[in-house]
């Protein structure tokens, strides 16, 4: 009875693992294979590169070009990684070496809280403040801009920053404060000039991935960074990748090649999410065994 | 030098106030907003009014993301536990562990917007299930899963090795060490870790948007159905401009929800039992 129970407890737990990793491969392959009917009516250079996008027919011919969606993916991306690493990392100081273990444990859950905010609330107080903030200062027209855009999104990678950074500073003011403190150097001298330059490849490795979640996120850039297939400038509208799908897909008939476009833009950036999220865990193995050694 | 520690100083205390700041002002916009517009009558009446949602409450939508949600968390949470106890307690090999690993990190970066696509491809379309609550909660269940998994085994690590290692000692199989051992001593943490994926899945917007949250629908009745939800229902009263103070309304239910689930967890979290039980 009891070794029944463990054989198919653990072949239970098999199984149910199986699947997780099937979850991924799943998803990888139906994207596939509703993108590449796309690719019979346009070529990949013209897809990626294209700069219109035309899906109904208005008498010039329907195109099918993202080049501005994923510059503006890009564009917005990287303004609110730039943002959100500037005050990310000075946050991330503060609670791995200006407070005590009980200050950490109360301000850690506000972090996890921040977190926890769905985007389209975030969505939402963008539009309600800073849209109409933007709008009052006559910066952007309307106020709907890649830098409206780019600050909300700064905020909501913040949580994230945070808690990666302030983890690895955590531990390597651990390792090296006794040493330094018994060199007689000023704590706050060893926070600048030991904690700070080596948690810098940590730090590295958290912004990229952070920037792979600013990629993917939807609501609350659409709600507020206009949507007008433009290449994006700072205080112009844009329209990133994810924010095309959601807008269009309901209107797109099933099957259409339309859809499929949609489809292929979709699999463009589960691509770069992809390759980005394999190459930290690589790249993080190797920092790893070099710190082992 | 000097001149570079008190800014790095001053760059941290300013940083920390900023992030807080952002913190309360969100919380306190969305509350102060939003509190006349919650009344017992806007909490447990449908949507009304001639444009459909000006007037009358968000009932639906609530019992919709409560559907939405309860479906992901039990699609998500199973797996993700068990992926978890398979890591930790049965995987021998290094190399499938980091391979494992690596999915899971992969899965985490799927962006939601692109895991609605694979539900309404797979699900709604191919399976012929059409928008209902159990095609979202398939796409919901994918994103929190690895949310749980990567709480559930970083508890189950944390565990003292002589836990487990005396109860191996003692002859106690796998099976008894893990449902006796392993699982009450982070419980703490798996429940405040299913709260907080809960938490997420419950805000989600992208998944559900044409996989099966809808505009406007009555009670869910069965997971076959559609429903509405509440961050959906928010999008569409801003998007169609519908009324200002619904949003603010349906927006100040959201963030007590997240509120309230937050400090449920932590409070839980808190409540770690890590030593054995006197008799």
């Amino acid at each position: 009875m009891r070794t029944i129970g463990n054989f198919l407890f653990s072949n239970l737990i098999k199984l149910l693992t199986l699947l997780t990793v099937l979850s991924l491969a799943f998803v990888l392959i139906f994207i596939v294979q509703e993108a590449l009917p796309a690719f019979s009516e346009t070529s990949l250079t013209a897809f990626l590169f294209g700069q219109r996008w035309m899906p109904m027919d208005y008498g010039n011919g329907v195109s099918f070009g993202i080049g501005n969606f994923i510059a503006g993916t890009l564009a917005v991306s990287a303004l609110a990684i730039l943002i959100a690493l500037l005050i990310g990392v000075g946050a991330a100081v503060f609670l791995s070496c200006a407070v005590s273990e009980n200050a950490r444990s109360l301000l850690y859950p506000l972090i996890d809280l921040l977190a926890g905010i769905p985007s389209v609330i975030y969505g939402f107080i963008g539009l309600c403040v800073l849209v109409k903030l933007f709008q009052r200062l006559g910066i952007a027209g309307s106020g709907h801009s890649v830098l409206t855009a780019a600050i909300l999104l700064a905020v909501m990678l913040l949580p994230f920053l945070v808690s990666s950074c302030s983890e690895t500073m955590l531990k390597i003011r651990r390792r090296y404060l006794p040493a330094a403190s018994a060199l007689g150097i000023s704590y706050w001298h060893t926070v600048a000039h030991v904690v700070l330059p080596l948690s810098a490849r940590n730090i590295l490795l958290s912004v990229i991935l952070a920037t792979g979640r600013a990629m993917g996120e939807t609501m609350a850039v659409m709600m507020v960074m206009g949507n007008a297939n433009l290449f994006p400038t700072l205080l112009g509208k844009g329209e990133t990748i994810a924010s095309l799908i959601a807008l269009e897909m309901g209107t797109a008939a099933a099957g259409s090649t339309h859809y499929h476009a949609l489809y292929a833009a979709g699999l463009v950036l589960l691509v770069i999410l992809l390759a980005i999220n394999t190459g930290i865990a690589l790249l993080r193995r190797r920092l790893l065994r070099q710190e082992g050694a | 030098m000097r001149v570079r520690t008190s800014l790095v100083r001053v760059w941290a205390y300013a940083s920390m106030a900023l992030v807080l700041a952002a913190l309360v002002f969100l919380f306190g916009y969305v509350f102060w907003q939003g509190k006349d517009v919650i009344t017992w009558e806007f909490l447990s009446t449908a949507p009304s009014g001639s444009v459909l949602g000006s007037e009358g409450g968000i009932w639906p939508a609530i019992v919709g993301s409560l559907c939405f949600t309860l479906t992901a968390v039990v699609l998500g949470a199973i797996p993700a536990i068990a992926t978890a106890l398979y890591l930790v307690f049965y995987c021998r090999s290094r190399r499938l562990q980091s391979a494992i690993h690596l999915v899971i990190q992969n899965i985490a970066g799927i962006p939601s917007i692109v895991l609605g696509l694979f539900a309404y491809s797979l699900l709604v379309r191919e399976f012929a299930w059409g928008r209902c609550v159990l095609s979202a909660g398939v796409a919901l269940a994918i994103m929190v899963l690895p949310f749980i998994e990567v709480r559930a085994e970083k508890a189950f690590r944390e565990l003292p090795d002589a836990l487990v290692q005396s109860a191996c000692a003692l002859g106690c199989s796998k099976l008894y060490t893990i449902r006796t051992i392993v699982l009450p001593a982070c419980r703490g943490e798996l429940v405040s870790g299913v709260i907080l994926g809960a938490c997420y899945a419950m805000g989600a917007t992208a998944p559900l948007m044409f996989t099966g949250g809808v505009a406007y629908a009555s009670l869910p009745a069965s997971l076959t159905k559609p429903a509405m939800a509440l961050p959906l229902h928010l999008y569409l009263l801003l998007a169609q401009g519908t009324s200002m103070p619904q949003a603010y309304g349906t927006a100040f239910v959201l963030m007590v929800i997240v509120l309230v689930s937050n400090a449920l967890a932590t409070g839980y979290a808190r409540r770690r039992n890590r030593t054995w039980k006197q008799p």
